[in-house]
């Protein structure tokens, strides 16, 4: 059987359940969804959209266009979402989902463009965030909506918070002023080639005098243009008493760029507009990076919020009520449809139901729900329609937790940063002071302002700048890119130092430590090849997670397979299938499916039982578990070799979780954990004074990774995970995981050994500047030096492996 | 010698100076907010895009026009 493309999505399929077209047979289709969105684009003439698609792969449309999206048009959505542009038309920020690619973009932009009443439409690629604005008079919302839900994506509103204009506007301002800096030091360099040649070789004074005021020039809009944040925030910090970095940076700079105008205007000494660039510039880049972090932290924040359900639809004497989340009270009955997500907790109130928790214990599973039990916010009904009744307000709901509590770790990640200004202000201090008091020492002395001047600047330029700047970000740098080799992705580099001091790794079960992907164990029983085609075509009839599993066994197992054509196939709620095959009844699915047809069961397993009868005999059961990743054991002998202990925390029940810990020799294990359990474990270890990492994949895990020091997440989890973790395993191997470790571990050492060069050097020549035996190409040749040191020592870094 | 460097060294600065205001200007007008973006625009610069692109701001000039004097 070969495998062929889908024209749509380009996702690969055996080519017997593909669709093929009428039309033209080389084109294929694996889903009614993506064949409808082929046509609608071709008679559209949008049909250049797999051209610029290239080999990307996109997700074949959802089952979206048969959503309702009356509710777009409601006022209780235009008062939250909708503003008036000031040319009287409509505008609406949405996040739009489905987005894979540059084409992806394309296409919607240009759908929406070619819509009458659409005035403008932009979407960002990098966010996935779009800005519509359109005219009332011409077309309603839900039908811009319709139309992006029509070619397979989806499209959810975003309230734009104040806090994301100013990052913006932030990062843009930020963003011009590095631009600028770069610019004009990379000009600088090639200027200092001429120079430095000239001391060797040879120049004469007046080229010399030349390429001083060229350097003058690109250095003076470094300092006070992209330099200009360092003197505001060392102004702020004055004023609240404190000496920061800004104000080492901005003075030792400052300083620099005046001696060097002397030098300019024919004083005595060397220039060193050189440094006055890259000092700023080196900094800058530094502190560009963390804004771009805060700017992605408000994104994800958007995103999650987006998910968040506008209102639900209450129940009461008189009928049906839509109401915004707000307004729904305790005690109010809670109608929710399939497909649709619970707003609030509360309580079935019907005799049974079927919800897909996975947003909050990770379980693929879809879990059974009885008169009483309990409904999650955000969990989605997956069976019929149900009705609850609430036990809490929105506000403190399951939902609405992880919601703030996400919000609140965003704002309050970046502890270490603060230590590092602590450290720093430290040496700003101890430099500033030694500069100040050699001046003095000096002017005392001999009472030459000139020398005095000259030698307290050689001691700031010479504390200052590069080994001491170069010493974490270069063997960071050379870390992340060995790290990037192996398909381990660190997001920040400042991480790595917590990650090499880290003391325990928390583990989530499904999809880290294991598959996250149902396998047959054991086999009870023997079938003949009839009987087994009859069992291949019932489960290729359910796409439950059992179903697939035995499909996917069947057809690695048995080369007899035959599809057979069933009658009556029914879906047994959270029990099993039904089917009538020539006037013979086959029944598929767990122990309580076949108890209830009078057939004598008394498999006791402590994995999934999937049992196939014919004409009520039971002819063979499969005992399917959830497998081990393959390098799981290893990655914990690691962890127990390096000592760090491995911690297991899983929403599973307790035998499972038992069974997996032991299996891979995980001594510590909790079960039965929600997202905010998990996360208060976190935080009670933390508080414990351990540094914990968290691996982990799912929605679920994600207000745990945001609580962790340093997150883990697997490169095919959650959104919401990749976004809140700070290192992604691309490749989802664990020995992704022990190499994170691995990384770190020794970028941190050189780290630390680069951090002792500098201070060494720092040691050596801030006494000879102060006795004031620093001539100024001595000054220029020992700071080059002192980097090169750093960057070879750091080089080493990679070559162990 | 010196007066021929010093020549290059103004016009070198100057054009380089004219580049960065350009680059300024756009990034001033949004074009680098969305870093992906920007790097994929290159990929859709046929004539049949730009034309597009054209037609694009052809029609929200018009459409304003079109809202304007029902405003006033």
């Amino acid at each position: 059987m070969s495998k062929v493309k889908c024209t749509h999505c380009q996702l690969e399929f055996d080519e017997t359940v593909m669709i093929r077209e009428k039309d033209d047979p080389n084109i294929y289709f694996c889903c009614n969804g993506c064949q409808g969105v082929y046509h609608l684009l071709k008679d559209d003439g949008l049909d250049s959209f797999y051209d610029k698609i290239g080999n990307a792969t996109i997700a074949p449309p959802i089952a979206s266009s048969k959503q309702d999206s009356s509710s777009f048009d409601m006022d209780s959505f235009r008062q939250r979402y909708i503003k008036t542009t000031k040319e009287g038309f409509s505008q609406v920020n949405l996040v739009i989902e489905g987005i894979h690619c540059a084409a992806c973009i394309w296409l919607n932009e240009k759908i929406l463009d070619d819509t009458d009443g659409v005035v403008e439409a932009n979407i960002n690629f990098t966010n996935n965030k779009a800005k519509i604005v359109w005219d009332e008079d011409t077309i309603k919302l839900s039908q811009i909506i319709d139309k992006i839900r029509s070619i397979g994506y989806n499209a959810y509103p975003y309230d734009r918070s104040e806090e994301d204009i100013k990052a913006t506007a932030k990062k843009r301002d930020y963003f011009i002023r590095m631009a600028i800096a770069i610019f004009a030091s990379m000009n600088i360099m090639m200027i200092d080639v001429a120079k430095y040649a000239g001391f060797f070789m040879g120049m004469k004074s007046e080229t010399l005098h030349l390429v001083h005021i060229a350097e003058f020039i690109f250095s003076t809009p470094v300092l006070f243009y992209s330099g200009w944040i360092f003197f505001r925030g060392a102004y702020y910090g004055l004023k609240n008493h404190i000496v920061n970095m800004d104000l080492l940076v901005s003075s030792g700079a400052t300083l620099t760029y005046i001696y060097s105008i002397y030098v300019l205007l024919g004083g005595v000494g060397h220039s060193y507009f050189d440094s006055v660039a890259m000092i700023i510039t080196f900094v800058l880049v530094g502190k560009y990076l963390e804004v771009i972090g805060k700017k992605s932290a408000i994104d994800t924040m958007d995103k999650i919020k987006s998910q968040v359900p506008l209102e639900a639809t209450i129940i009461e004497e008189n009928g049906k009520k839509v109401v915004p989340l707000d307004e729904i009270a305790i005690g109010d009955i809670i109608e929710v449809k399939m497909g649709e997500k619970a707003t609030v907790d509360g309580e079935l109130i019907f005799d049974e139901a079927t919800f897909d928790e996975s947003s909050m214990t990770g379980e693929s599973l879809p879990i059974e729900k009885f008169k009483g039990d309990k409904i999650y916010s955000g969990t989605i009904n997956s069976g019929q329609v149900i009705r609850y009744r609430a036990t809490k307000n929105y506000a403190n709901s399951t939902l609405n937790n992880i919601v703030t509590l996400l919000e609140d770790a965003l704002n309050s990640k970046p502890q270490i940063e603060e230590r590092a200004n602590e450290i720093s202000k430290y040496f700003s201090i101890t430099i500033l002071s030694l500069a100040l008091l050699s001046f003095l020492g000096w002017y005392l002395y001999n009472g030459d302002f000139e020398n005095a001047l000259i030698i307290s600047i050689s001691v700031i330029v010479i504390a200052c700048p590069c080994a001491l700047a170069l010493a974490t970000p270069i063997a960071s740098l050379i870390g992340i890119s060995w790290g990037a080799d192996r398909g381990v992705l660190f997001k920040e580099a400042k991480f790595i130092e917590t990650f090499a001091k880290a003391t325990t790794v928390v583990l989530d079960k499904t999809g880290t430590v294991t598959d996250g992907k149902l396998s047959v164990k054991n086999i009870i029983g023997s079938i003949d090849n009839d009987n087994l085609s009859l069992l291949y075509s019932l489960v290729d009839s359910s796409t439950h997670p059992v179903s697939k599993a035995i499909k996917r066994y069947l057809e690695k197992n048995y080369i007899n397979l035959r599809q057979i054509e069933l009658e009556n196939i029914i879906q047994i709620h959270a029990k099993g299938l039904e089917a009538i095959y020539h006037g013979k009844k086959l029944l598929g699915g767990n122990s309580q499916l076949l108890k209830d047809n009078g057939i004598d069961i008394s498999i006791n397993s402590q994995y999934t039982i999937y049992n196939f009868a014919i004409d009520n005999q039971l002819i063979i059961s499969f005992e399917l578990e959830d497998a081990l990743k393959s390098d799981s054991k290893e990655l914990i002998e690691y962890f127990q070799l390096v000592g760090v202990e491995p911690i297991m925390a899983t929403g599973d029940h307790e035998n499972v979780a038992k069974r997996i810990a032991q299996e891979v020799g995980i001594r510590e294990y909790k079960s039965t954990m929600s997202p905010i359990d998990k996360a208060n474990y976190i935080e009670s270890l933390k508080k414990d004074g351990k540094i914990v990492v968290m691996v982990g994949d799912g929605v679920n895990d994600a207000l745990a990774l945001s609580k962790a020091d340093v997150s883990i997440a697997m490169g095919s989890g959650a959104d919401v995970a990749l976004a809140m973790s700070d290192v992604v395993i691309l490749n989802n191997s664990l020995l992704g995981v022990k190499d994170s470790f691995r990384i770190s571990r020794r970028t941190y050492k050189f780290i630390k050994q680069n951090l002792s060069i500098s201070l060494v050097y720092n040691m050596i020549t801030i006494p000879i500047a102060i006795a004031g035996f620093v001539m100024p190409l001595i000054a220029a040749l020992s700071m080059s030096l002192s980097s090169l040191l750093v960057v070879g020592n750091s080089i080493r870094i990679k070559e162990k492996y | 010698m010196n007066s021929i460097l010093a020549l290059e060294l103004t016009v070198g600065i100057i054009v380089s100076f004219t580049l960065l205001g350009i680059f300024i200007w756009a990034a001033k007008s949004g074009q680098f907010d969305d870093s992906k973006k920007q790097m994929d625009g290159l990929l859709f610069d046929s004539p049949e895009d730009l034309q597009t692109a054209y037609d694009k701001e052809q029609k929200i000039k018009r459409m304003k026009e079109k809202k304007k004097p029902k405003e006033s």
